[in-house]
């Protein structure tokens, strides 16, 4: 027992070294890196999807500049940099989430995307290819699908979160949805079409949301429903004709009025204050 | 007949001289803890006065206790329907300030005060929040500010007089008082146990004692509000209730209650009493001028061979009978009648009888010269000093009868002994007085001796606490042998 139990404790130790010593080492190669957290909105020389084509972007700025826009590029747009916010708008003030990488990770990054221009020299910065959004043809079958994948009537197949629980979106029939993240209803054109939805779902960028489906990723055949449901909500904006009630808060609001009122009611006999209360105001006041 | 034993106890207020030695006994055993620092398992009340917690007698206020209801009983405050309404928010229970928020003083700064033109003090800081206090009321005020009109004039068993007969009790030539030590009773209809909705309060089939198991307590703190007599605590500290456990590791070794042992007027008895359970239900559920006769009832005698026989059938050991024989609360409570149930109309069947003070000596002032009202030390049950309807309002459900017949037997064994060691009363004086009370002088000899000579195993028969058995019904002992007994729980330093 003696002996077992100090050799635990000196492998946990040994353990603890050698963790100490291997984390900062890792590591990680630009590929990676970009497949996780960049491809779901940029490409290298294969032309714009919800972000910009990043081939030639190396040559383009300097690396410093790049760390700071991955970083945080809302913080770069805020210092006043001209060039940031001529970005920034033309992208119809898409925000890019921020990327918190250490500057290794993301100077890996851009020695990837560096590698990659030098492979295959695409340099077309200009003609995005021609969106082929599928959806526009969806069944309705796989509409209503993406709308009870939203609202969660229908589970995911790997157990993630359903949409609405942080998303909202204005439409006929559902009910409003949560505000600690984006609202939806516009997010397809938002996005640039299916590539754009389809690149968020299949890879989250967004901490919260990379966080949420971190070993829950959704199906093909889910993103491909929610994708065909966001274009339809998108395309019915036009004529629809949102309400500005929220009727679970006014409801929630009035029903806990009434549960006050019911418990006050419900105990209106009951013991307000100490029994001795009499006792002790009546000796205050003697003194 | 379904026979069994409980423990059960006599309280002679005679005696007392409300020293609290037995609270202090009880609180350095058992309630000098974080969170139980409020808790006076054992305190003692003068009365009248408002008690501990503060009105605890007015079930309007705290709903304890049972209501008749037909046939049989249903608590007034808890229960199945009425806890599950209050279950998050009970609105009956006692706050800490209405027993007292407990403080200590920082002797500390006695010592460590920087030099000053004033004698440094020691301020009172709360024992809950540790913060400085202004104290407003101890467990004891009654006792330390006796018969001013905040404590003995708000006594709720004074709602039951005519304003006259309360103004009376105030005059200074009436004015008196007297001391009310009060434990859990260890009910044989317990209201705690019944609203439990955790299961976690029992009555320990073997004695009676009633017990709240730590481990299973949820802390709903309906007991709080069931017991009538406020006798079950809520910890803030451990988050779990606590009451008067009658010392059972204490019984269970043949010696008696810290507050029974530690007594300086030997006032408490104790000793098992054979009971029928299965008429509880209908002592419960009596009229309630008949209560306190229902209760009686319930006890059976001890010597009666048919009861000896189905006790026996019962499981009860020939030590348990043997005690009951020799039992003082026998004595007092069935064979002598001169104890009473406190408050028997919340109808919990209390197993702790009190031996009413008597207080019969009375002063008036005629012409400005102050005097005793009669002749002698009684002038009849009319002249007590405390009227029978408040006595009778304390220990039996407002029957005056059964008060005035135990202070007639009270004054007889007086009187009697009296005409016997000090000779101011004439023979015929004291055996009319027997006559009257029903006793002969021998009875009254020993009630006498039993009250004044009683040695310390007379007080306190204890019966053995078979714990063997107790075990064997939970586990086979073959299995735990060699395994218990002498050995090492830890691991020693040295050796081995």
């Amino acid at each position: 027992m003696y002996i077992n139990r100090k050799i635990t404790r000196l492998s946990c130790i040994l353990a603890g070294l050698l963790l100490g010593v291997a984390v900062p080492s890792v590591a990680q190669d630009g590929e990676t890196i970009f497949k996780q957290n960049c491809a779901a909105c940029h490409t290298v020389g294969k032309g714009r999807l919800v972000g910009p084509d990043l081939a030639g972007i190396t040559s383009q700025r300097p690396e410093e500049w790049l760390i700071k826009w991955t970083r945080s590029s809302q913080t770069l747009i805020k210092s006043g940099d001209a060039d940031a916010k001529a970005i920034f708008d033309e992208y119809n003030g898409l925000v890019m989430p921020d990327q918190n990488l250490p500057d290794a990770d993301i100077k890996a990054i851009f020695a990837f995307v560096a590698s990659k221009e030098a492979a295959a020299p695409a340099a077309t910065s200009a003609p995005a290819e021609p969106a082929t959004n599928a959806s526009n043809h969806a069944m309705p079958e796989e509409i209503a699908q993406g709308r009870n994948i939203f609202v969660g009537s229908q589970r995911l197949i790997n157990g993630g979160p359903s949409c609405i629980s942080c998303h909202n979106i204005s439409y006929k029939g559902i009910i409003p949805g949560g505000l600690l993240a984006k609202d939806l209803t516009t997010v397809y054109s938002r996005f640039g079409g299916d590539a754009g939805i389809q690149g968020i779902l299949g890879a989250p960028p967004f901490p919260a949301m990379t966080e949420a489906y971190k070993n829950k990723p959704m199906t093909e055949k889910e993103i491909a429903n929610l994708t065909a449901f966001f274009n339809k909500v998108d395309k019915d904006k036009a004529g629809q004709q949102v309400s500005a009630q929220n009727p679970l808060l006014y409801g929630g609001a009035a029903g806990f009025v009434v549960l006050i009122l019911l418990y006050s009611l419900i105990w209106v006999k009951r013991k307000r204050f100490t029994v001795k209360r009499d006792i002790y105001l009546r000796q205050l006041k003697s003194i | 007949m379904d026979i069994r034993s409980q423990i059960a106890m006599v309280f002679h207020l005679d005696k007392c001289i409300g020293c609290h030695t037995c609270s202090i006994a009880c609180k350095n055993i058992w309630t000098d803890r974080k969170g139980a620092e409020y808790m006076w398992w054992n305190n003692v009340e003068t009365k009248p006065g408002t008690g501990y917690p503060t009105k605890w007698e007015d079930q309007e206020i705290y709903k304890g206790g049972w209501e008749k209801n037909g046939d049989t009983v249903s608590l007034k405050g808890a229960g199945k329907f009425k806890g599950l309404k209050n279950i998050f928010h009970n609105p009956h229970l006692p706050v800490l300030d209405d027993y007292y928020e407990p403080w200590t003083y920082k002797y500390q700064d006695l010592f460590t005060a920087p030099e000053g033109n004033d004698q440094p003090t020691a301020r009172p800081v709360s024992l809950v929040t540790g913060e400085h206090v202004d104290v407003q009321s101890g467990p004891n005020w009654d006792d330390d500010l006796g018969g001013s009109p905040d404590y003995a004039r708000q006594d709720v068993n004074l709602d039951k007089l005519t304003a006259a007969e309360q103004e009376a009790m105030f005059q200074l030539e009436r004015m008196t008082f007297f001391y009310l030590p009060r434990i859990c009773n260890h009910c044989l209809n317990p209201a705690c146990v019944a609203s439990c909705p955790s299961g976690a309060i029992y009555k320990r089939g073997e004695d009676g004692i009633v017990l709240i198991n730590q481990q299973r307590c949820r802390a709903w703190r309906m007991c709080v509000t069931a017991c009538p007599y406020k006798k079950t605590y809520y910890n803030w500290h451990t988050g779990k209730s606590e009451k008067c456990v009658l010392c059972y590791p204490r019984l269970e070794s043949g010696q008696a209650p810290a507050c029974f042992h530690s007594c300086v007027g030997r006032i408490r008895y104790l000793g098992p009493l054979l009971y029928d359970a299965d008429k509880i239900e209908q002592a419960a559920a009596a009229p309630e001028d008949q209560l306190v006769d229902a209760q009686m009832d319930i006890y059976l005698d001890p010597f009666d061979p048919e009861i000896i026989r189905q006790a026996k059938e019962n499981g009860i050991a020939d030590s348990t009978i043997e005690a009951a024989q020799r039992s003082p609360v026998w004595k007092f409570v069935k064979e002598w009648k001169l104890a009473l149930p406190l408050h028997p109309e919340f109808r919990t069947l209390p197993n702790l009888f009190y031996v009413p003070a008597l207080l019969p000596t009375m002063a008036k002032v005629n012409d400005g010269v102050y005097d005793s009202t009669g002749k002698s030390l009684w002038n009849g049950v009319e002249s007590n000093r405390l009227p029978m309807r408040y006595l009778a309002s304390l220990f039996s459900a407002g029957n005056t009868e059964k008060i005035v017949a135990v202070m007639k037997r009270l004054m007889a064994v007086r009187t009697h002994r009296r005409s016997v060691t000090v000779g101011d009363t004439s023979r015929e004086e004291a055996a009319a007085a027997l006559e009257e009370a029903g006793i002969d002088a021998d009875t009254a000899d020993a009630i006498f001796r039993l009250t004044s000579l009683a040695t310390f195993d007379e007080r306190f028969v204890i019966p053995a606490a078979h714990r063997e058995e107790s075990i064997e019904m939970l586990e086979s002992t073959a299995d735990v042998k060699g395994s218990t007994g002498f050995g090492f729980k830890e691991r020693p330093q040295r050796g081995l």
